[in-house]
């Protein structure tokens, strides 16, 4: 066993829930998505592209790029959140704004799981 | 091999990344979760931007001040606090970038970069060089003054900074590398196909070879120039494919035999490597009476092949029994301390013509050539020089000649890359005597003076466009007598002699002036530097070669066949 491995998948799969989490529930209400669970998700995206820095490998390189991409869409949400509340006021259009850029999150972290399932289930032990 | 410095950056930066990221998340989190108090005095929560916008300046140290309210007494204590953990963490990371500046891999890692970029933007022919010492700065020297280039690959860091220090018109790449590694060879660029050679020149036979298979292996088409001072390595090495295997050794007893056999060959030889035409009193070896050499060791060997062939008595002292022992039956090899009074005395150092002190420790030949002036002051004294360093006190100890090892390296690799056609000529005028060589010298004395230049040339398009189209177009054969005549008065010569013609594998020593020329032939002449210029005029120049061929004025109509086309019409 691997502890890098671990952490890395730990990380992978912790981002995909958090998001998930957050994604769930109707997309024009506000109050069906929680705002901590849209931090953590930033928070554990942020961290498990760090994981992916610095590796050499071609999947690594793909795994970085579908992290950067999830980092940007929940960043964006998080900022048209901010946006939102203080400049613009909150509308039914800015919470399915937030609500379907965390949902492109969502996609660019599912294929990262499978990137990564797919890393493990090649290699031979 | 691929570049490693931005990984190594990206990694080394991750352990800081993942500090700034969670304590920052540990005191936005704490912050929105602390409940606070507005101006009204209502209870109200910060949000996430709130919280994000206070640490991001308090971790920052910029510190704008408690924002958008006072702070509570439980959020102070929180950000009291968190000062010290986002401070740490920001301190941590900056002080982790900067390490990473001075970093040695990375600073070793981006000269590397540096470095294949500039092989790789290389577009002129180059040669590297294996070992940066006296002896390959020597030759880099002249080459680079040459406009040849040049890249070094040196073990030793230290080295590669002094070479910073030289100020070279062109650059010289250099890569601190172990040759043992492949990748090396490669990162310097072997498999490009304008790398010309590799030449390497270390003592240690050892590493020639291993230089010379690496190299050969990696691109076959480079030519590889290596020294080898032992047989039996020179003989691997001719089997692995090197080139040029050099021997100071070999060259310098095939000089002693033509001092004494044949001076003429010998001046010209000498004269090639840049020597003026003369002999002066250290090419004059006593022709009879006994040699003493001392020290029976590479160098040793090798005189016994030439004093041998000469017909000259000898004898050998050699310190050490094992090399002794080596002597082939017959040889007199004497066993002892040659800087030894007694030993002198022995091998009859009071009669003797000549001694040569030809160990490889500078200092003993100093004191073997001291002892036996001693002696014998009427004594012939050569001394083997073997580091160039040491040439201020051989200068001082009045030996009548020098052999410095380093320097003779040096002027026959020059010669053999920057001067291929005059390093050939020197291995092929031995086969012809002293008879030959003796008019040889004569004529260019006569013809030139002491001390003639050398010129190398190619009949082709880019060396000789003008003379090339016109035999291409009128199908004459111009003789060489042609390169000689002189651009302002084609009745009179140039002071020039044309020595050596090679056409394809056809070599012509000493080619007679009605000898026509043939497109790709390739030419080395003797003459003064000025006529080297009329010969390139005559080459390149439509209206210089009309005149010298013809005797007129370049005429309008061969100008107008020339621009306009063969035919005389404009196209």
């Amino acid at each position: 066993m691997n502890l890098e491995k671990v952490i890395s998948g730990f990380f992978i799969i912790l981002a995909l829930t958090m998001n998930f989490g957050f994604f769930y529930g109707d997309p024009t209400v506000l109050e069906q998505h929680n705002r901590y669970e849209l931090f953590i998700a930033i928070i554990v995206n942020l961290i498990a592209t760090i994981y992916k820095l610095g590796d050499k490998t071609h999947l690594g390189a793909v795994l970085l790029a579908t992290s950067l991409v999830a980092d940007i869409q929940l960043i964006a949400a998080a900022s048209v959140w901010a946006l939102g509340e203080y400049v613009t006021g909150m509308n039914t259009e800015t919470v399915t704004a937030i609500v379907s850029l965390s949902g492109g999150a969502l996609l660019a972290n599912i294929v990262s799981v499978v990137l990564f399932t797919g890393d493990v289930l090649k290699s031979k032990r | 091999m691929r570049n490693n410095s931005l990984y190594l950056i990206i990694k080394r930066m991750r352990t800081p990344m993942y500090v700034l990221i969670v304590t920052f998340s540990i005191s936005i989190l704490g912050m929105v979760l602390i409940p606070g108090v507005d101006d009204q005095g209502r209870p109200y929560h910060l949000s996430f931007f709130d919280a994000f916008y206070f640490v991001s300046y308090m971790a920052t140290t910029i510190g704008f001040g408690e924002s958008p309210y006072q702070f509570t007494y439980p959020q102070k204590l929180w950000v009291g606090f968190t000062i010290y953990l986002t401070v740490i963490g920001w301190l941590y990371a900056i002080g982790s970038i900067i390490t990473l500046v001075q970093d040695k891999v990375l600073a070793a890692q981006i000269a590397l970069a540096q470095f294949q970029r500039k092989i790789r933007k290389m577009d002129e022919p180059f040669i590297i060089f294996v070992g940066y010492n006296s002896m390959t700065k020597a030759i880099i020297d002249r080459l680079t003054s040459e406009g040849i280039r040049s890249v070094i690959i040196e073990k030793n860091e230290e080295k590669i900074k002094l070479l910073a220090l030289e100020n070279y018109s062109i650059e010289v790449p250099a890569l601190v590398g172990d040759i043992r590694d492949p990748n090396v060879f490669r990162t310097a660029g072997i498999h490009k196909h304008n790398c010309k050679a590799v030449v390497s020149l270390f003592n240690d036979d050892v590493m020639n070879l291993h230089v010379a298979l690496s190299a050969k292996l990696m691109n076959r088409h480079v030519t590889v120039i290596v020294e080898a001072t032992e047989e039996e390595y020179a003989q691997n090495l001719k089997t692995i494919g090197a080139d040029i295997v050099e021997n100071p050794f070999k060259i310098i007893a095939k000089r002693i035999y033509l001092s004494l056999k044949s001076p003429s060959l010998l001046m010209l030889e000498q004269w090639v490597y840049g020597d003026p035409l003369v002999l002066r009193r250290k090419d004059r070896l006593p022709k009879e009476g006994k040699y003493i050499v001392c020290g029976y060791g590479r160098m040793g060997t090798a005189l016994e092949v030439g004093l041998k062939r000469a017909g000259i008595d000898y004898i050998f002292i050699e310190a050490s029994p094992k090399k002794a022992a080596k002597a082939k039956r017959g040889e007199k090899v004497m066993v002892g301390d040659a800087d030894d009074k007694k030993i002198l005395l022995k091998a009859d150092v009071q009669e003797a013509a000549c001694i040569i002190a030809a160990t490889k420790d500078d200092l003993l030949n100093l004191s073997i050539i001291m002892a036996a002036k001693r002696i014998n002051p009427d004594i012939y004294t050569v001394a083997r020089e073997n580091r160039i360093n040491d040439a201020v006190v051989f200068k001082a100890a009045k030996i009548d000649r020098v052999i410095t090892i380093e320097t003779l390296m040096v002027k026959k690799t020059y010669n053999t890359l920057a001067r291929p056609l005059a390093d050939r000529f020197i291995r092929l005028i031995n086969y012809r005597g002293e008879e030959w060589g003796r008019r040889v010298v004569e004529q260019m004395k006569q013809n030139i003076g002491n001390n003639p230049d050398t010129f190398e040339t190619v009949i082709d398009e880019s060396h000789a466009f003008a003379l090339v189209r016109h035999m291409r177009e009128s199908g004459e054969e111009i003789p060489y007598d042609v390169l000689c005549r002189r651009r302002d008065d084609r009745s009179k010569r140039n002071p020039l002699l044309i020595l050596y013609v090679k056409r394809g594998e056809e070599e012509i020593l000493l080619p007679e002036p009605d000898l026509p020329i043939k497109i790709g032939d390739r030419i080395l002449m003797a003459g003064e530097r000025d006529s080297f210029e009329d010969v390139e005029y005559i080459m390149e120049n439509i209206n210089e070669l009309c005149y010298v061929l013809t005797g007129e004025e370049c005429t309008q109509s061969l100008v107008s066949r020339f621009l306009l086309g063969s035919n005389g019409k404009p196209e």
